[in-house]
């Protein structure tokens, strides 16, 4: 089962409770629970989801078509044409991240999957830019057979607002981490780039989403998520990723994160939950 | 805990490392074909394409204190300075990027046998600290590189410096800092817990030592014995020389002298104590055995030992340089241990309204609790099966960790020290309450594990290999 994270987060901590003991439930509930959301005031986030939902689209649109062209280049064994296909894929599911992880692990974990790549990105990306090999035909199927199927699943599936502050969050976080090893993409290069899709995401996912209710609410809030947002979007403007000033690029992350959860509850969510929990 | 493998951008190729190298390549890289030190890959990373930092390491040196030995405990100044030890911003530059501190050579105040730097070593265990990697302007042309020594015991091994060059270990760190790392100068109060620390750790405790440094006969064998008698023997064409002549058993195995051993300059008297666990030995490491310094030295002064003589020694030297526990498993025990001693700097940086030591302490203990959540590795980590919810479980908890010093730094940079008090408050709140518990039930599928680290590293191994094959 899936806990569902638009309700409250006790829900989820009494779904853990049924694999733990009653101490342990305490304890996570400790972790998990640290803001109350405002219920005198609901905010009806659908329309905004729906905004939110097309600008998905396009992007999932945008790897589906980067995946496709890359089988193409396969067929016409262009190497270079290959590897520009697979970065431009790349683009779209990265500032997909916002969503994937927690609303579609299961496609996350096989487009996405590292370090026993044997399916998705990492595993046509091994071998594209690392060893310059073309054989990677049934990799791609594979991957837009799993694009194919989130494109179809994200026109409909519900897309509740909490686990979309809750993937911004996340991804926020994530942005944050040490990229000293060459990052996520390493052989590809593009592990800036990834951050850059990841920050653009979080910034399309929030100004769509979240930004007009809490700049009523809180204006002071939003103006400092709006500049904080503009902060990691200035560290990532960097000729490479050994010239990102990592440091600040983490403290920023976390700033970030932590206005979120000071901002959730002003917008009837709760405090963001920065793993996906499910079973 | 440092679990995450870093690693490379391309060197600035230097041209007399590749020249030297190529010789030296072949004859280290059979010798250290089966170590478990990790492959990277990738154009992209913060230090040299081929870095073995060790960091996946599961056995860490065992390190113990003379606060801690004589009853007390590890005061503030030596928390603090094993927290700047740690801490990749007190070296500046390049190491921060790599995440690299006094402690990636210096592992847990001992060594790093297995570190090996291309263009910067020329085995594992040594590194050049004039190369231009770290400090361009403290390059001095030639790949001359030194083993990193245990820093046990180091309060009674003055002078500093595999030369002996510094007679204050304050200015040897400080050295360190400044000109080999290129770092930003610390501040007073910062070189002063970090010589606090080092001399704080001691060497580990040796039953088979007695008074004077002379073997305990009870706790010895004969063939022990005979090498001791053999190490305080003048040598026959050398009779003011001996072993023991420099390596002075009552006094730490050490003279505090340089000599000229024909090595190729005049090199300080190293410990023998704890020895055991020091391996490469000489300044630049060119030996891996005590067989072989013992080889060397039979050979450099003519001292006609038989083959016998020569086992003799080797076991004594086996015996001088033992330790008790010399290593200990990483796990979650071990890290929540060393953030519990870090952080607690705040309880006196926080009153205190100290933002240089509240801020070192953010960064230093929040890069910590990142590594240590990669431990517990994410869902589509597919080499890892089970315990997903307790993997997820003890992610959030270590970020919430890291979050929680960073309200501590925000309160603080703004001038709210009490609400920066309040937030440390729940900190230690967590780390008593709810970490140990969380971190506890998912340690069986973290990389804490031996088995699910090497299915981990093997996958990631695996990818490697894909990548490189066509690329050679």
């Amino acid at each position: 089962m899936r806990f569902s994270f638009g309700g409250s987060a006790i829900s989820m901590a009494m779904g853990v409770r049924c694999l733990c003991s009653v101490r342990r439930f305490v304890i996570i509930g400790l972790i998990l629970v640290g803001a109350r959301a405002d219920r005198a005031h609901a905010i009806a986030f659908d329309d905004a989801v729906e905004r939110y939902r097309a600008r998905i689209v396009e992007d999932i649109g945008q790897a589906l078509a980067g995946a496709r062209r890359l089988r193409d280049c396969l067929t016409s064994n262009d190497l270079d044409g290959a590897k520009k296909a697979w970065i431009a894929a790349r683009g779209g599911w990265e500032r997909s991240e916002v969503f994937t992880s927690g609303l579609v692990p299961e496609l996350d974990e096989k487009i996405d999957a590292w370090p026993k790549a044997t399916t998705g990105f990492h595993a046509i990306e091994a071998k594209l830019f690392g060893a310059a090999r073309t054989d990677v035909a049934s990799e791609t199927d594979a991957l837009i057979s799993d694009l194919a199927d989130l494109d179809a699943k994200i026109r409909d599936m519900p897309l509740p607002p909490q686990d979309l502050l809750n993937g911004a969050a996340r991804l926020a976080y994530e942005v944050g981490e040490s990229k000293s090893d060459g990052g996520e993409s390493r052989f590809s290069g593009t592990s800036l780039d990834d951050m850059r899709n990841n920050v653009t995401g979080i910034k399309q996912a929030y100004h769509t989403i979240f930004a007009a209710a809490l700049a009523a609410r809180d204006p002071a809030l939003a103006e400092s998520v709006q500049s904080q947002i503009e902060a990691l979007n200035a560290l990532l403007d960097s000729p490479s990723l050994n010239a990102v000033d990592s440091d600040k690029l983490r403290k920023t992350s976390e700033e970030f994160v932590v206005a979120l959860a000071s901002a959730a509850p002003k917008i009837n969510l709760q405090k963001p939950v920065l793993e996906d929990l499910s079973k | 805990m440092m679990m995450r493998p870093r690693l490379a951008s391309v060197c600035a190729g230097r041209a007399r490392a590749a020249a030297i190298g190529a010789s030296l390549f072949l004859e280290f890289a059979l010798a250290t074909s089966n170590t478990r030190a990790f492959p990277v890959n990738g154009d992209q990373t913060a230090l040299p394409v081929g870095t073995e930092l060790n960091e996946d390491a599961l056995d860490r040196p065992r390190e113990i204190f003379r606060s801690e030995a004589t009853g007390g405990g590890k005061s503030y100044l030596v928390n603090l300075g094993d927290l700047a030890f740690s801490s990749s911003t007190i070296l500046g530059g390049v190491a921060r990027r790599a995440g690299i501190s006094c402690n990636t050579c210096h592992v847990n105040g001992a060594s790093n046998p297995q570190l090996y730097v291309p263009g910067m070593s020329t085995r594992h265990g040594n590194f050049d600290t004039t190369g231009a990697l770290f400090n361009p302007k403290a390059d001095d042309g030639v790949l001359d590189p030194i083993r990193t020594p245990s820093l046990r015991g180091a309060r009674v091994l003055a002078p500093y410096g595999n030369d002996g060059r510094k007679a204050s270990l304050r200015d040897f760190v400080h050295n360190v800092i400044v000109n080999e790392f290129a770092g930003p100068e610390p501040s007073a109060a910062i070189l002063d817990a970090m010589v606090a620390y080092i001399e704080d750790i001691n060497f580990l405790p040796n039953p088979s030592l007695g008074p004077g440094g002379r073997l305990v006969a009870e706790r010895t064998s004969e063939v022990e014995r005979r090498g001791e008698a053999l190490f305080f023997k003048p040598f026959p064409h050398n009779r003011e020389f001996s072993c023991a002549g420099c390596h002075t058993p009552s006094g730490a195995f050490v003279d505090h002298q340089q000599h000229d051993v024909g090595s190729g300059g005049l090199f300080k008297t190293p410990t023998l104590l704890n020895a055991d666990f020091n391996a490469p030995y000489f300044h630049d490491g060119r030996f891996d055995t005590y067989g072989q310094v013992v080889a060397y030295f039979d050979k450099a002064f003519d001292i006609g030992l038989s083959a016998q003589d020569q086992r003799d020694l080797v076991a004594y030297l086996n015996a001088v340089g033992d330790g008790e526990r010399p290593y200990e498993r990483e796990g979650a025990a071990a890290n929540i241990k060393e953030v519990n001693d870090f952080v607690s700097v705040l309880d006196i940086a926080i009153p205190a309204h100290d933002r240089e030591v509240i801020g070192l302490a953010v960064e230093t203990v929040g890069a910590e609790l990142r590594e240590t959540a990669e431990a517990f590795p994410e869902r589509k980590d597919a080499s890892v099966l089970g315990g997903r919810q307790e993997r997820g479980l003890a992610r959030v908890a270590l970020k919430e960790l890291v979050l929680t010093l960073r309200r501590i730094d925000l309160a603080a940079a703004a001038g709210r020290f009490d609400d920066a008090a309040v937030e440390y408050r729940n900190f230690r709140y967590l780390m008593v309450s709810a970490v140990p518990t969380i971190l506890m039930k998912a340690e069986p599928w973290s990389l804490f594990n031996p088995s699910v680290h090497d299915a981990h590293y093997a996958a990631l191994q695996q990818t490697f290999q894909t990548a490189k094959r066509a690329s050679h």
